[in-house]
C-alpha cells in the first residue's frame, strides 16, 4: 500500500510540470499581478530573469493566480473581498471565462487546481454565518459544482498536496465582512488553523497553534514535494511582541515554529505576505514587506540562515537557481548563497504573490 | 545569526524621518494620552459608584453616569496598543461589533443561572469577555428583552458587577499606561520602541486605525449596501450614543493628528481643514443612531460623511506617513 501511495504522489508530482500548452506562450516561468503607472492592474507572465512576456488587463487590483496544470490557463483573483475571479487563455491573452462568486460569498484570494486540472477550488467566505468555505468548480465549463466548508473561519491561501487527493487549507481565523471593508471583527476570540481535507471535503487533519499564539493568523503555504507544509503568519496581537511567522507541518505530527533571532525578528512588524520552498528542498523563506526584509532558513535543522533587506518585498516563488522574488518597487531578483540579486527592474508594483508555473525540483 | 546579507542594490526609505521626534513624543503622552486614561478613570468611577446607589435601569443619573464614562472611553479607544490591548481590555470595555450576538447570550447565561460571579470583581473578569463592558450595560439599561429576563435583584446585581468591571479594567489601564509612558518618550534597548521613529509609527497606526475603524465599522455596518441597509448593526443604537461615537473618536484623533504632524503645518493644515469638515457633517446630521439609512436621503448623508473622513484617511497616507518613516509601499501599506 505504502509504495502504492508512493507511486501515485510520483504521477501527481509529474503531472504538475506543465507538458503542454504552456510552453508554446513563449514559456512563462512565472505569474504575477502589478498595478502599472498608467492606472492598470494586470496580470503578467514573466520569464526567468523577470521579463514580462505577456501582461492582460485585470479588472481591479489583483491579488494571486493559479495555474493550470496542463493548459495554458490561468485563474486570477481580486483581492479579498472581491468577487469576481477570471480564467485567462495564457496563449491568446484573452478572458476566457469570469467566475462570479455565488449569492452570499466572497473569494479569499487564492485557488488551486485538482491534479488532472479537471476541478478547481476556491476560498471563500460565508459572510452572513463568517463560515469559511470552499467552492468547487467545473474546470470544462467553470461552472460551479458545489461547496463544503473550510474548517475554520476566513480561509485565504490554499494547496493541493502531492499525493493529488488533499487540500492543506490555512484558516486564518479572521472574521470580515465586506460591509465593513477589511476590518477585523472578531480578534480576541480568532482562532486560526491549517486543515487538511480530501476533495469531497472530509476533514483528515487539523492543528491549532498554541493558545498564546492564537492571534498568530496563518495566511499562506507552500508545499514541499514530500509532503511537508510551510506556513506563513500575521500576528495580530502586540506590537510589543515579536512571535515566530513561519512554520512547518507534516501531516499528522504537530507544527514547528521558526523565528529570527530577536533583533531581526522585532524588526518585521509581525507581518509575513508569501513564503516558498526552494528548488532544491533545503531553504524556505518568507518575505516581509513591512521590515523591508526577506528571511530565509534551512529547513532541515529548522535555523535562520539570512536576513536581506529589501524594500516592498512580497511576491516569492521557487526559481531554477535560487528563490525569486518580487517587491512592490518593480523590482525582480533571485537569491543565490549569499546575495539578492536583482535581474529586471520594471516601473510597475509588483502584488502580493509571485505564481511559479514550472516546476524545478 | 550566521550570516546578515545586506543587499546595496536597493536604497530603503530613509531621512525623510530623520527628525527628532522626542518633542512630540514628549506631548503625546503627556497631552493627549495620559490625561485620557486619567479621565476615563474618574468617569468610569463615577458610573460604578452611581451603580451602587442606583441600579434601576431606566435612573437618569445611572444612565447620565453611563454616557459619561462611555464618552471617556471613546475618546481614549484609538490608543489601542500597550497597556490598552493588553490582555483584551480594549474588547473587555466594548465588545463591538458582536456578529454573532454574544453580548445577549452571555448576559442571558448569567441571569438565568443567577452566575454568582456578580458578587466578585475578579471571578467577574473572568466570564465571557462579551458580558464585559459598555455594550453589555447598555443591553441591561436599554434592551427591553433583557428587563423581562430573570429577578431584578438578579439584574440589579449583573448591572453593580458590569460597571465594577468597567472601573477596575479602566484602573488598570490608567496605572499601566503611566509606567508604560516613558517607554514611548525614551526610546531604546529597553523599550518596546528602539527609536523615536518606531513610537511615532505606533501612534500613526494608532490614527490611521482609529479612521479605518470609524469609517469602515462604525458607519460602514450600519450602511451595509443600497439594496440591504442595516441600521439595526450601528454601535450603541439602543442608547442611541452611534452618530455621538463617531464625532467624538474624530474629535480625538484631530487633537493626535495636530500633535503629531506639529513639524509639518502645511500637512497640518491640510488635516485640520480635512477634520473640520468630517466633523462638520456629523454635527449636522440629526440622525443619532443612523435610524434614517434605509431612507435615500439618509443615506446620502451618511455616506457623505463616509467620504470625508476617507479623505482624511488619504491625505494621512499620503502625506502624513511618508513624513514618519511609515513606507507608502504598495504591500507594505496594504497588505493581505
Amino acid at each position: 500500500m505504502t509504495s502504492r501511495r508512493i507511486f501515485l504522489a510520483g504521477l501527481a508530482a509529474a503531472s504538475f510540470a506543465p507538458v503542454r500548452g504552456w510552453p508554446s506562450v513563449g514559456g512563462p516561468d512565472f505569474l504575477a499581478a502589478a498595478l502599472f503607472p498608467d492606472g492598470t492592474y494586470r496580470l503578467s507572465g514573466l520569464d526567468s530573469t523577470g521579463n514580462i512576456l505577456f501582461s492582460i488587463p485585470l479588472p481591479a487590483r489583483g491579488h494571486a493566480a493559479a495555474a493550470h496544470p496542463i493548459k495554458a490557463q490561468a485563474v486570477a483573483f481580486a483581492r479579498r473581498p472581491g468577487t469576481f475571479a477570471i480564467v485567462i487563455d495564457c496563449e491568446s491573452g484573452t478572458v476566457i471565462k469570469r467566475l462570479k462568486a455565488p449569492k452570499g460569498r466572497h473569494f479569499y484570494g487564492h485557488g488551486a487546481f485538482s491534479a488532472d486540472g479537471t476541478q478547481f477550488f476556491t476560498t471563500e467566505n460565508n459572510y452572513e454565518t463568517a463560515d469559511g468555505v470552499v467552492g468547487v468548480w467545473d474546470v470544462a465549463s467553470f461552472a460551479r459544482l458545489g461547496e463544503f466548508p473550510s474548517g475554520g473561519i476566513g480561509p485565504h491561501d490554499m494547496r493541493l498536496m502531492p499525493d493529488g487527493g488533499t487540500l492543506v487549507i490555512a484558516n486564518g481565523g479572521i472574521e470580515t465582512h465586506p460591509e465593513s471593508g477589511r476590518t477585523k471583527l472578531n480578534l480576541p476570540t480568532m482562532q486560526p488553523n491549517l486543515t487538511y481535507v480530501d476533495l469531497s471535503g472530509s476533514i483528515l487533519d487539523q492543528v491549532e497553534l498554541p493558545p498564546a499564539l492564537h492571534k498568530n493568523s496563518i495566511r499562506h503555504l507552500a508545499v514541499r514535494r514530500d509532503g511537508l507544509v510551510g506556513f506563513a503568519m500575521q500576528w495580530q496581537g502586540s506590537q510589543t511582541k515579536h512571535p515566530p511567522l513561519l512554520g512547518l507541518h507534516r501531516q499528522g505530527e504537530k507544527p514547528h515554529l521558526l523565528s529570527a533571532p530577536d533583533t531581526g525578528q522585532s524588526t518585521l512588524q509581525g507581518y509575513a505576505g508569501s513564503i516558498a520552498f526552494s528548488a532544491d528542498n533545503q531553504s524556505i523563506a518568507i518575505t516581509c514587506p513591512r521590515g523591508n526584509a526577506l528571511h530565509r532558513f534551512n529547513v532541515t535543522n529548522g535555523t535562520f540562515t539570512d536576513a536581506f533587506a529589501l524594500e516592498d518585498v512580497c511576491g516569492l516563488g521557487a526559481g531554477s537557481t535560487g528563490l525569486v522574488f518580487t517587491t512592490g518597487t518593480g523590482a525582480f531578483g533571485t537569491l543565490n548563497t549569499t546575495r539578492a540579486e536583482i535581474s529586471a527592474q520594471l516601473n510597475c508594483q509588483w502584488d502580493n504573490h509571485l505564481i511559479p508555473i514550472r516546476s524545478f525540483s | 545569526m550566521r550570516t546578515l546579507t545586506f543587499v546595496t542594490a536597493i536604497l530603503l526609505p530613509m531621512g525623510a524621518h530623520a527628525q527628532d521626534s522626542a518633542p512630540i513624543l514628549m506631548d503625546v503622552t503627556e497631552t493627549h494620552i495620559l490625561p485620557r486614561f486619567a479621565k476615563l478613570t474618574d468617569t468610569t468611577e463615577a458610573l460604578a459608584t452611581t451603580a451602587q446607589t442606583d441600579c434601576e435601569p431606566g435612573s437618569s443619573d445611572l444612565r447620565a453616569a453611563y454616557g459619561t464614562a462611555f464618552d471617556s472611553w471613546i475618546s481614549a479607544s484609538h490608543l489601542r496598543f500597550g497597556p490598552t490591548e493588553t490582555d483584551d481590555r480594549a474588547f473587555a470595555m466594548a465588545f463591538w461589533p458582536d456578529t454573532k450576538g454574544f453580548t445577549p447570550k452571555a448576559l442571558s447565561q448569567h441571569i438565568n443561572t443567577e452566575d454568582a460571579a456578580v458578587d466578585s470583581p475578579e471571578a467577574y473578569a473572568e466570564t465571557s469577555i462579551a458580558g464585559r463592558g459598555f455594550l453589555a450595560l447598555e443591553r441591561m439599561l436599554y434592551d427591553p428583552a433583557i428587563a423581562e429576563q430573570g429577578n431584578a435583584a438578579y439584574r440589579c446585581a449583573l448591572i453593580r458587577a458590569i460597571a465594577t468591571d468597567i472601573d477596575q479594567n479602566a484602573n488598570a489601564m490608567h496605572t499601566d499606561w503611566q509606567s508604560y509612558a516613558p517607554n514611548m518618550t525614551q526610546p531604546g534597548d529597553d523599550s518596546p520602541y528602539r527609536s523615536g521613529d518606531e513610537a511615532m509609527q505606533e501612534l500613526y497606526r494608532a490614527l490611521t486605525t482609529g479612521l479605518e475603524f470609524t469609517a469602515d465599522t462604525r458607519l460602514g455596518r450600519p450602511l451595509g449596501t443600497f439594496e440591504r441597509p442595516r441600521p439595526n448593526r450601528a454601535e450603541a443604537r439602543r442608547s442611541e450614543r452611534s452618530l455621538r461615537h463617531v464625532e467624538l473618536s474624530l474629535i480625538a484623533l484631530r487633537d493626535l493628528t495636530a500633535r503629531l504632524s506639529f513639524d509639518h503645518p502645511e500637512i497640518a493644515a491640510d488635516l485640520e481643514a480635512a477634520f473640520a469638515r468630517a466633523i462638520d457633517r456629523a454635527q449636522s446630521l440629526n440622525d443619532p443612531a443612523f435610524a434614517d439609512v434605509g431612507t435615500p436621503q439618509g443615506r446620502i448623508r451618511v455616506e457623505a460623511l463616509q467620504q470625508s473622513i476617507n479623505d482624511i484617511r488619504e491625505i494621512a497616507s499620503t502625506k502624513l506617513g511618508p513624513t514618519l518613516g511609515i513606507s507608502a509601499g504598495f504591500n507594505s501599506l496594504d497588505g493581505d
